[in-house]
C-alpha cells in the first residue's frame, strides 16, 4: 500500500523511500535493497528499475512499511515538487531542527 | 473527576494486552500493514512524517497531577521530552518507537488513561468547556454530561464503523467556549420556560473541506431523554450517511443534503420508534452517581480581594499583565481560574515539555485542587486558584517558561503541527504561526490589538479551526510552494461563522507582513479599544481589510 505521491515519469530519477516498521523513521532503499536513514545512501533510479525496487519494497512489510517513490535528481538530492516534504523528512521538522538527522539522530 | 469503575480499568487493561499482541505480530511480519492499521488506528497510533504518532484521549480536557506527571514521563522516556496538545483537547506525542507503544498504553492505564476512540469512524473524544465547573456564566457543570456521553459511546458496537469520524460537545455557559456550533453534535445545556435543565441539540456543524455552522433540531430536550435521542441521530447517521465518497460521508453533509427540517423529523421518527427495550435508560440514581465525581472542591472560605496578591501586582509588571490578561473570574469569590499559555513566541503551539508538564502538575497539586484542564485553544488551565496565591503561581510559571500573557490575545493562535510532522499536510503551520507571533511581540501593541483568535491549519482538514478564527490561515500547495489562504469573519463561540475567503493566497514570507497591515487598518478602523477585531469586521465587511491586506508595503 502505497502513499498516494505525485505520478513521477518513467525517465525521472526517483528514489524508493518508506517507514521502518519497528521505529517509523524514514528510510531509504539502498543498491543492494537494504534500507537505510541516511538519503544519501538511497539508489537512484528510473524506469523499470525503479518499478522492480517499488515491487521489492511493497514485498518487504516486516522491515518496510507503506513505501513509494520521491523525485530526485541524476545526484539523489530531493527533487520535483514535493522539495519541502521531502526534505522535512529527511532531515527532521523545521522547527526542532535538533530532533532532525542532521543533528545526528538516527 | 471521574474514577475508573472495575469495568473500565479491565477494559482499558485488556485492550492494551491485546494490541500488545497485534504489535508483535506486525513486528515479526505475520501482520501486514494493510490488516494493521485499521488496528493500530483504533488504538489512536499513527504513521506521520517522520515517525508512529500516539494520540492520547483526555475526556473533557480533564487532567490531574498523577495523570500529568504520567503524559510527562511518557514525553521524556519515549518521546523527545515533549508533549503536543491538540485542539480536541487530546496530547500527541510525534516520536514513539512502535515496539514502545504497548508498554505506553500500560503506562496511560496506569493513570485510567488510553488512546482509544482517538482515531477511525467513531464517536470521538467528548470535548467541553475547560473552565467547566469553575466558570461563572455557567447554568450547571457540563462534565457529567460529557462522562455519561463518553460511557455511552465507547466502543458502542452500533456505532464503530460510522461513515466518518463524529465529534460531540458539550457547553452549558452562555459564552460558548467549547465551539459546539462546529460539532457534529453539539450540546448546548439551557432551561425550559419552566426553568428546567436539559439540552438544547444543534447538528451537522463542523470544518474540513466544507465547513457548516450546525443547526438547532431540538430547542430542548429533557436530560433523561438525552442518549435515546443522540441514538437516534446517530441510527439516522449511520443508516443514510454516504459510505461512497468520504469528502461527503460527515453529518453536516446529510444534513445539508435532506434539509435541516427533514433530517430533524428522520430523528423524531426514530426516536419515537425506539421500544421500550430500546430506550437508553437514564435513570436520575446514574445522573447523580456520576455527577458526583465532578462535585467542586472544598473551597476553603476567601475574601473577595486580596491584599498579598494587590501588593504583588502592584510591585511587578509582568505580573499584573499576566493577572490581567491570563485571569478569568471564577464563581467563588477570592477565587478565580488561570490559563497557562503554551504560546510563548517562537514555541510550536501546544508543545510542552515534560519538565513543563511537572512544574503544572505540581502547580495544581500545591495550589490548584489538584485539578487541571486542556482548552481547545491548545493551552492549560488552572480552574481553581485562591487569589492569595497568584504571586507565587506566577513566579513558579514564569521559571518554567510557562508564563506568557497573551491568552486569548493574536499570538495565543491555535496551529497544527503541519508540514514539520503531519503526513496529510500541505504546508508548515508552525512557522507560519511564530511568524505571526512575532508581530505581537511587544506586550503592549498586543494588548491593544486585544481579543483575537488566528487558527491555522496546514491543510483542509482543519484541524487548526481555521474556518472559525477571526483571521483563519490555511496552507496550500502551489506546485510544491507553500502559500496561505487567508479568511476573516469566523469565529467559534455562541455568534459561529465561517470565515470568508478574501483572496488570492500569500506566499508564506508574505503572510506575517499582510496581517501586521490588515492589523493597523483595524486599529485605524474600529471605534474605540472596546469594538473588537471580530466586531469591527462584521460591521464593516471585508473591502477595508482585504485592501490592507493585499496592499504593497
Ligand atoms: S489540518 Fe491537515 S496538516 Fe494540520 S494536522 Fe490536520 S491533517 Fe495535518
Amino acid at each position: 500500500m502505497s502513499s498516494a505521491r505525485p505520478r513521477l515519469a518513467p525517465e525521472t530519477p526517483k528514489m524508493v523511500t518508506a517507514w521502518d516498521t519497528a521505529t517509523g523513521r524514514t528510510v531509504y532503499m539502498t543498491p543492494s535493497r537494504e534500507w537505510s536513514v541516511n538519503i544519501a545512501d538511497g539508489a537512484v533510479l528510473v524506469g523499470a528499475a525503479a518499478d522492480d525496487a517499488l515491487a521489492f519494497a511493497a514485498s518487504d512489510e516486516g522491515r518496510a512499511t507503506d513505501p513509494y517513490v520521491m523525485q530526485v535528481s541524476p545526484l539523489g538530492e530531493i527533487d520535483g515538487r514535493e522539495i519541502i516534504r521531502e526534505t522535512i523528512r529527511a532531515v527532521g521538522p523545521t522547527n526542532h531542527p535538533m530532533f532532525g538527522k542532521q543533528a545526528g539522530n538516527p | 473527576m471521574y474514577r475508573y469503575d472495575e469495568f473500565d480499568e479491565a477494559l482499558v487493561r485488556e485492550r492494551a494486552a491485546q494490541f500488545r499482541g497485534q504489535v508483535a505480530r506486525r513486528l515479526s511480519g505475520a501482520l501486514k500493514e494493510d490488516a494493521f492499521k485499521p488496528l493500530r488506528l483504533m488504538n489512536g497510533v499513527y504513521l506521520q512524517l517522520h515517525a508512529y504518532m500516539l494520540r492520547v484521549a483526555i475526556p473533557y480536557g480533564q487532567l490531574d497531577p498523577a495523570k500529568l506527571r504520567q503524559l510527562a514521563m511518557i514525553a521524556d522516556r519515549y518521546d523527545k521530552g515533549y508533549g503536543h496538545f491538540t485542539t480536541r483537547q487530546n496530547i500527541q506525542y510525534n516520536w514513539i518507537r512502535l515496539a514502545d507503544m504497548p508498554d505506553v498504553l500500560d503506562a496511560l492505564a496506569d493513570v485510567e488513561m488510553h488512546a482509544i476512540q482517538t482515531s477511525g469512524n467513531c464517536i470521538r473524544n467528548v470535548t467541553s468547556d475547560h473552565l467547566a465547573g469553575a466558570a461563572a456564566d455557567e447554568i450547571e457543570d457540563p462534565r457529567p454530561w460529557c462522562e455519561i456521553i463518553r460511557q455511552w459511546s465507547t466502543l458502542h458496537p452500533e456505532f464503530s464503523f460510522l461513515p466518518r469520524k463524529f465529534k460531540i460537545a458539550v457547553t452549558a455557559a452562555e459564552t460558548d467556549r467549547a465551539a459546539v456550533r462546529v460539532h457534529d453534535i453539539g450540546l448546548h445545556i439551557r432551561r425550559n420556560g419552566d426553568g428546567e435543565i436539559g439540552f438544547e441539540v444543534i447538528v451537522g456543524g463542523g470544518q474540513g473541506r466544507t465547513p457548516h455552522v450546525g443547526v438547532t433540531i431540538r430547542d430542548w430536550i429533557a436530560k433523561a431523554e438525552l442518549l435515546s435521542y443522540l441514538e437516534a441521530i446517530m441510527r439516522v447517521y449511520n443508516r443514510f450517511g454516504r459510505r461512497d465518497n468520504k469528502y461527503k460521508a460527515r453529518i453536516k453533509i446529510l444534513v445539508n443534503e435532506l434539509g435541516p427540517e427533514a433530517f430533524a423529523e428522520a430523528v423524531d421518527t426514530e426516536y419515537a420508534a425506539q421500544g421500550v427495550h430500546e430506550a437508553v435508560l437514564l435513570p436520575q440514581g446514574e445522573i447523580d452517581r456520576i455527577t458526583e465525581y465532578f462535585a467542586s472542591p472544598d473551597l476553603p472560605e476567601r475574601p473577595a480581594r486580596s491584599v498579598t496578591f494587590e501588593a504583588a501586582r502592584a510591585a511587578d509588571p509582568a505580573l499584573d499583565r499576566w493577572a490581567r490578561v491570563n485571569l478569568r473570574r471564577h464563581r467563588t469569590p477570592g477565587y478565580t481560574s488561570a490559563y497557562i499559555s503554551l504560546k510563548s513566541q517562537g514555541e510550536a503551539p501546544g508543545d510542552m515539555t515534560g519538565d513543563q508538564m511537572r512544574v503544572a502538575a505540581d502547580i495544581a497539586e500545591q495550589f490548584g485542587f489538584g485539578d487541571i484542564r486542556v482548552a481547545h485553544e491548545q493551552d492549560l488551565v488552572l480552574p481553581h486558584l485562591a487569589i492569595d496565591d497568584l504571586p507565587e503561581v506566577h513566579r513558579r510559571l514564569r521559571d518554567a517558561g510557562l508564563a506568557a500573557s497573551n491568552a486569548g490575545l493574536a499570538s495565543d493562535l491555535i496551529a497544527c503541527p503541519g508540514l514539520d510532522y503531519c503526513n496529510l499536510s500541505n504546508a508548515r503551520s508552525i512557522s507560519v504561526g511564530n511568524a505571526i507571533q512575532a508581530v505581537f511581540e511587544d506586550p503592549e501593541f498586543e494588548e491593544r490589538v486585544g481579543p483575537l483568535h488566528i487558527n491555522i491549519s496546514g491543510c483542509i482538514n482543519a484541524c487548526g479551526h481555521h474556518h472559525v478564527g477571526h483571521i483563519g490561515v490555511l496552507g496550500v500547495d502551489k506546485k510544491g510552494e507553500e502559500y496561505y489562504q487567508i479568511t476573516f469573519g469566523g469565529r467559534a463561540d455562541e455568534k459561529a461563522a465561517i470565515g470568508d475567503i478574501i483572496g488570492p493566497a500569500l506566499k508564506g514570507d508574505d503572510v506575517a507582513p499582510a496581517l501586521r497591515r490588515v492589523i493597523a487598518a483595524y486599529l485605524d478602523l474600529r471605534k474605540g479599544p472596546g469594538e473588537k477585531f471580530i466586531d469591527a469586521y462584521t460591521r464593516l465587511g471585508p473591502a477595508p481589510f482585504k485592501e490592507a491586506l493585499y496592499a504593497v508595503d
